[in-house]
């Protein structure tokens, strides 16, 4: 007797025990206990990620054998990962090679026999050919260097009717594409990127963002008088904090504060044409304190695969999103350790590694994959180039490393439905939560399911009918005897 | 009247199909305690519909996140509604010279919930079984179910309180404001307490420290 109530209050107390741990919600661990990795849920809740990346050195001017940086402000690498950085305080360009060994340092150009020199320049970028553009700001000009450093033009003072009289051109960030036209984002310019045709002349501008009304602001300035309404902010566009160009030619652009979409793609007539099939859309961070405020996009690098990675400057973090606008993974931070920095300002991707340039301590921080981070871009890669069977083998393995990857579950849903494995495959699209993926499999295994059973199913409801339309008839002779009965 | 176990169930099916007679009924003809005790069966209906539809339906279908379903919560959202509903409408119509007692207001609205839960109940595991192309179904059923229910709150109301329909439709209209209006106090109510609250905690607080 007394066994039994205490086995009967020994269950009684595990069984609180175990209320409580699932009271207790899981504290928030790293994955491997090293770095700050997560990553974002399909519920869009912070969960535990292993580092897709580490930090591995951080380069200085005193490393490269040279005078300290000096608020470097970009940085661009070649296809044969030769690193060029913009150093804006000492006007000049430093090259590298893939290991980070000085190739040169450009700090002047010859312009009509004369020396002439950067001006606080901005924006750097480096064409195919090795050709240099640099947005030379306070010279509001954009200089055209070829590869060895000779001036091929120099672009200064569009003249447009689309331009006010007194506008001055103040580049910050430039880009060039196939077709030699440049495009560039000027300061103060509300109405997208500034696009100049091959030979220098401006011929437009395209992808302006649209103005974003706040509806209590609006009906403010519905009521409002002329002179109140003048005291007013104007509702101006935001502008755009970077841009990058991908190899077929779209620009991607990051814009500021978080209008709609921070995240932008444009083709050639400037249509946003970012593809935002991704459990939340593109914007950095997706929790955040009233306080910090959202991600505040300050640099877009464009890999292959039509992966990419936006750098959010408030928070020093580095956002991977694949070419269907997937989360894939997060990692860097503000903060005084390796792999974190003070003020980021430029991001750009050589082969395996990353780089990210921070301005205020003018060194730039090298991330290099870890086998997690390798598997999933190797995976993304091959379902991108088509190979599905590859990318389900890999996206199994990443999802093995983490269990939150919820986006590759899909792939595995993928791969085992073209293995006809209709159910198992239902279960992983759900998993991954997408119903598109859910739907087709389930379609496909309900089918399977009907074919084998349709037979004893069918004659099951035949039966069904037949038993109940017999009862009722019996029922109804019945009541009719009993009836007759009473008359 | 007998209250048989087969009555609890005839009637408010015979009611959501014949409206006009069912609460012509359930006004004049019908045993009061009963019709009561079957409007609080459906209301709990409801809330279990309602709960395992959160938790069971299928995901093409439910996207609420299992991991913050809460069931007493899922009741208030049932629950608070119809009390709602009940108390502004009846506060209305003693202004607007109804004839409804609140029991039978009450009786009436849950009476007339009966379809969302026909509809809704077999919808729990038949979502478990369709297709995103079958999903208009469900969409379409639900819209059916929440037309049929203000079908029959507007008759439920119209013979309740005895008023001709255009006036049974203004009525109907004002009880969703005088709703809002109730959702506006309720919640400067608490927030008024809740800053009494806090600032008694305060100078309890201060006491404390002080002393």
């Amino acid at each position: 007797m007394r066994r039994s109530t205490w086995k009967k209050r020994k269950s009684i107390i595990m069984g609180m025990i175990c209320l409580l741990l699932f009271v207790q919600e899981a504290p928030y661990v790293s994955a491997d206990g090293k770095t700050d990795a997560y990553h974002y849920s399909f519920w869009g809740d912070a969960v535990p990620s292993p580092a897709a990346y580490e930090a591995t050195t951080i380069i200085t001017g005193k490393k490269l054998n040279t005078t300290p940086m000096k608020e470097p402000s970009d940085m661009h690498v070649t296809a044969n990962q030769h690193v060029f950085v913009l150093d804006s305080g000492n006007g000049r360009i430093i090259e590298m090679d893939r290991n980070f060994k000085l190739v040169r340092t450009i700090d002047s150009f010859e312009q009509e026999g004369k020396e002439d020199h950067f001006k606080n320049p901005q924006g750097l970028y480096v064409t195919e050919k090795g050709h240099l553009l640099v947005a030379d700001s306070d010279n509001h000009r954009v200089v055209h260097l070829d590869e060895q450093g000779k001036l091929v033009k120099i672009v200064s003072e569009p003249k447009s009717d689309l331009l006010k009289a007194d506008f001055q051109f103040k580049p910050m960030r430039i880009v060039m594409d196939k077709g030699e036209r440049i495009y560039v984002m000027a300061e103060g310019v509300f109405d997208g990127f500034m696009e100049f045709s091959a030979d220098g002349t401006f011929s437009s501008f395209i992808g302006a963002n649209r103005v974003q009304v706040d509806p209590v602001e609006y009906l403010w300035k519905r009521f409002a008088t002329r002179e109140q309404r003048s005291q007013m902010v104007m509702f101006t566009p935001t502008e755009f904090t970077n841009l990058d160009m991908d190899e077929e030619g779209f620009i991607y652009a990051t814009s500021g504060d978080r209008g709609k979409d921070p995240v932008k793609k444009l083709n050639a007539q400037g249509t946003d044409i970012l593809r935002r099939e991704g459990y939340q859309t593109p914007q950095g961070d997706l929790l955040y304190t009233q306080e910090a405020g959202p991600s505040r996009l300050i640099d877009v690098d464009v890999g292959d695969s039509d992966m990419y990675s936006v750098l959010d400057s408030s928070k020093g973090r580095i956002f991977t999103y694949n070419g269907d606008g997937y989360l894939l993974h997060i990692y860097g931070g503000i903060g005084n350790r390796l792999g974190q920095f003070n003020t980021p300002v430029a991001l750009e991707r050589a082969g395996d590694r990353m780089l990210v340039l921070d301005k205020a301590l003018g060194e730039i921080t090298v991330f290099q994959t870890t086998e997690y981070g390798r598997t999933l871009h190797e995976a993304v890669r091959s379902y991108y180039n088509g190979d599905e069977d590859q990318s389900s083998v890999l996206f199994a393995q990443a999802a093995e490393m983490n269990a939150n990857l919820e986006y590759a579950y899909a792939g595995i849903g993928k791969a085992l439905l073209r293995q006809k494995e209709y159910a198992e495959s239902a279960k992983y699209f759900k998993r991954s939560m997408e119903p598109k993926g859910y739907s087709k499999a389930f379609l496909l295994y309900r089918k399977e399911l009907m074919r084998e059973h349709f037979s004893w199913m069918m004659s099951g409801i035949f039966l069904a009918v037949a038993a109940i339309v017999t009862v009722i008839i019996v029922r109804r002779q019945k009541r009719r005897t009993t009836n007759a009965g009473i008359k | 009247m007998q209250a048989s176990s087969k009555q609890l169930y005839q009637y408010p099916l015979h009611l959501i199909f014949h409206p006009f007679d069912g609460y012509w009924e359930l006004k004049y003809e019908r045993n009061q305690r009963n019709s009561l005790l079957i409007a609080f069966m459906i209301l709990v209906l409801l809330v279990i519909t309602k709960i395992l539809h959160a938790q069971y339906s299928g995901f093409l279908i439910n996207l609420s996140n299992p991991k913050y379903l809460n069931s007493l919560l899922e009741m208030l959202y049932v629950i608070i509604p119809v009390l709602f509903w009940c108390v502004a409408n009846w506060s209305l119509t003693t202004l607007m010279d109804g004839e409804g007692k609140f029991s039978e207001i009450f009786m009436s609205t849950c009476f007339a919930l009966v379809p969302l839960l026909l509809i809704h109940f077999p919808w729990i595991w038949l979502s478990l079984v369709i297709s995103a192309q079958e999903t208009a179904f469900y969409y379409f059923s639900n819209a059916l179910a929440i037309a049929w229910t203000v079908y029959l709150l507007f008759v439920g109301n119209m013979t309740v309180h005895q008023y001709t329909p255009a006036k049974t439709v203004l009525t109907m209209l004002l009880t969703l404001v005088a709703m809002a209006f109730m959702a506006f106090l309720c919640l400067l109510f608490f927030s008024l307490v809740q800053q009494i609250v806090s600032f008694v905690v305060t100078i309890y607080q201060e006491l404390v420290l002080r002393g």
